[in-house]
């Protein structure tokens, strides 16, 4: 039952890895993300080099946000001019990452700048969805609605210069937002291999005003383009993609998509909701505990380059 | 480089001193084939002490080790800044064994001197880089090559036993590992006969480890055409998505 990376150069129990693979397509079916955020810890954890784990958990992202970008561009809620502009920040944003990522690499700060970052991005994330499905379970035992958010209610988003209509989200804003959070999301994909749809959507929603019914469309189809061509740089730039092992990823993490998706329509939305939260904020404080404790041997090796 | 020396004159000796002693070894196979379903191996190293006396007037010794290609190595201290742990201080050797198993008839200490384990590296306490990079100063490197040896050794890529087994009185056998997580490339095979603390004769054989067929083809083909590779890395994403999305489709 072992199998050989041929670019990890090492052998693993590919059940074990398909096993891992499908629990975290379970979890983003039920909960309606890529589940990046789980699998990279989990393959660094198993023994992978962070380097291979983070490249190619992207052609994994690649493929689990393909099936879903295709549900939705069936129901055509995607607006593809806003993806278009997002992307080009994106593409920028994922030459940058691998860029910094080579240089993390070299420097040999990877480690402490992927966990960090694991922790700030996670523990806002986490913090913020927490609060809002308390919120929004407390009303629901209240009995009352939520306050809606004011829509049409101008922030200062809309003050910004170059302007274009976006005709399907039925919005005339600046392109600079859409630009920047592309960017930010690129860099996030290469250097964390997440693909950044838990940060996209409430970006999409709260800061540019998007209709919700469209934004998932939107950033599934952005981080598909997104992630093939961080997974393209990776393999340029560091030769770090496992095909071997994306193929296993990949084909684990759509059987337990599946059971996911089944799972996911018996359960509630704020429960959905409050069960990633909390499922965030664990990752976050594992990866955080792992920071501030003394570890167990003070040296680290790195063979090769 | 001293080391190469040091077994190139053991070697001679071995030559000169043949009417004596002589240590005759091999290998059960000179190359290691990783293939898809690679999970380590080990192969057989066998010898014989030719015009060995079958009463013996002193003890005799045989020392076998494979240490395999030779890898730069980074070792790093974790400093607390600000309450986070983060590498801080760092060494760089050049040239140290990826991977190195010895194997002993006796504990090394019983068999030669430390000056002697030294010049021929044999033992985890004398696996020294060939290079040090980054200091001056080698004896602050030290603390540093004996934090990468202990982590090689928990990797279990770094290992030294006392498994030479003799078989009679001349004829010896040891089995040794090539765990799954070695790399590919040249490895050396060196087989020792000590007698009274001193190496009277060495023989030293190389073996491969390589990837075969597929995994080959996969190394090669990320490496000579990353571009190629990484862009059917793509497809096959695109390919299993949309495969998949025909799959969850269907129950609806």
């Amino acid at each position: 039952m072992e199998i050989y990376l041929p670019i990890a150069e090492m052998s693993v129990h590919w059940l074990t890895i398909l096993g891992m693979a499908a629990a975290v397509g379970y979890l983003s079916g039920l909960l309606g993300v890529g589940g990046a955020f789980l699998l990279t810890p989990l393959l660094i954890f198993y023994g992978i080099p962070p380097s291979v784990a983070v490249a190619t958990t992207a052609s994994h992202l690649t493929a689990s946000s393909m099936s879903g970008a295709i549900a939705q561009w069936r129901r055509r809620a995607v607006d593809f001019k806003m993806a278009g502009v997002m992307l080009c920040g994106g593409l920028a944003g994922s030459i940058v990452g691998v860029y910094l990522f080579g240089l993390l690499h070299r420097l040999g700060q990877t480690e402490v700048v992927v966990s960090v970052g694991y922790v700030l991005l996670l523990g806002t994330v986490g913090g913020l969805m927490l609060d809002e499905s308390v919120k929004t379970l407390r009303a629901a035992q209240a009995g009352t609605t939520p306050p809606l958010r004011m829509r049409g209610h101008h922030n200062w988003v809309h003050g910004l210069p170059f302007k274009a209509r976006f005709k399907q989200s039925r919005l005339y804003i600046s392109v600079i937002p859409p630009v920047a959070l592309g960017f930010s999301v690129g860099i996030l994909s290469a250097l964390l291999g997440v693909g950044g749809g838990f940060m996209l959507v409430p970006a999409m929603i709260y800061l540019l005003r998007m209709p919700t019914s469209i934004v998932i469309g939107t950033s599934l189809t952005q981080i598909v383009c997104v992630t093939a061509a961080t997974t393209l740089l990776q393999s340029v730039t560091n030769f770090s993609v496992d095909i071997v092992l994306a193929a296993i990823l990949v084909v684990g993490g759509a059987l337990g998509a599946q059971f996911g998706v089944r799972m996911s329509s018996r359960l509630r939305g704020e429960h959905l909701r409050l069960l990633l939260a909390l499922l965030v904020l664990a990752v976050a404080a594992r990866l955080f505990i792992g920071l501030v404790t003394t570890p167990d041997d003070l040296y680290s090796l790195a063979v090769g380059t | 480089m001293m080391r190469a020396l040091a077994v190139a004159l053991a070697l001679l000796a071995g030559c000169s001193a043949a009417f004596a002693q002589d240590l005759v070894s091999g290998l059960s196979q000179d190359q290691v084939e990783i293939n898809s379903s690679y999970a380590g191996t080990s192969i057989v190293v066998f010898g014989a002490i030719e015009g060995e006396d079958p009463t013996p007037s002193s003890p005799k010794d045989v020392v076998v080790v494979i240490r395999g290609p030779d890898a730069d190595m980074i070792v790093r201290r974790k400093t607390r800044i600000a309450g986070v742990w983060i590498n801080r201080d760092q060494m760089k050797f050049g040239g140290m064994p990826a991977y190195y198993y010895l194997a002993s008839s006796r504990p090394l200490d019983k068999i030669a001197s430390p000056q002697t384990l030294a010049r021929y590296q044999l033992g985890l306490a004398y696996v020294t880089p060939q290079r040090i990079l980054g200091t001056h100063r080698p004896e602050k490197a030290e603390p540093f090559r004996v934090a990468a040896v202990a982590e090689r050794a928990r990797d279990g890529l770094y290992a030294q036993t006392e498994t030479v087994e003799f078989l009679s009185y001349s004829l010896f056998r040891v089995h040794i590992p090539i765990p799954a997580t070695v790399p590919r490339g040249e490895y050396t095979v060196e087989a020792y006969l000590f007698r009274d603390g001193t190496v009277t004769s060495a023989q030293s054989t190389p073996l491969y480890v390589d990837q075969k067929g597929l995994e080959r083809r996969l190394y090669r083909f990320a490496h000579a055409s990353p571009f190629v590779y990484g862009l059917s890395a793509v497809l096959m994403a695109v390919l299993l998505g949309w495969l998949s999305s025909l799959l969850i489709r269907q129950p609806r």
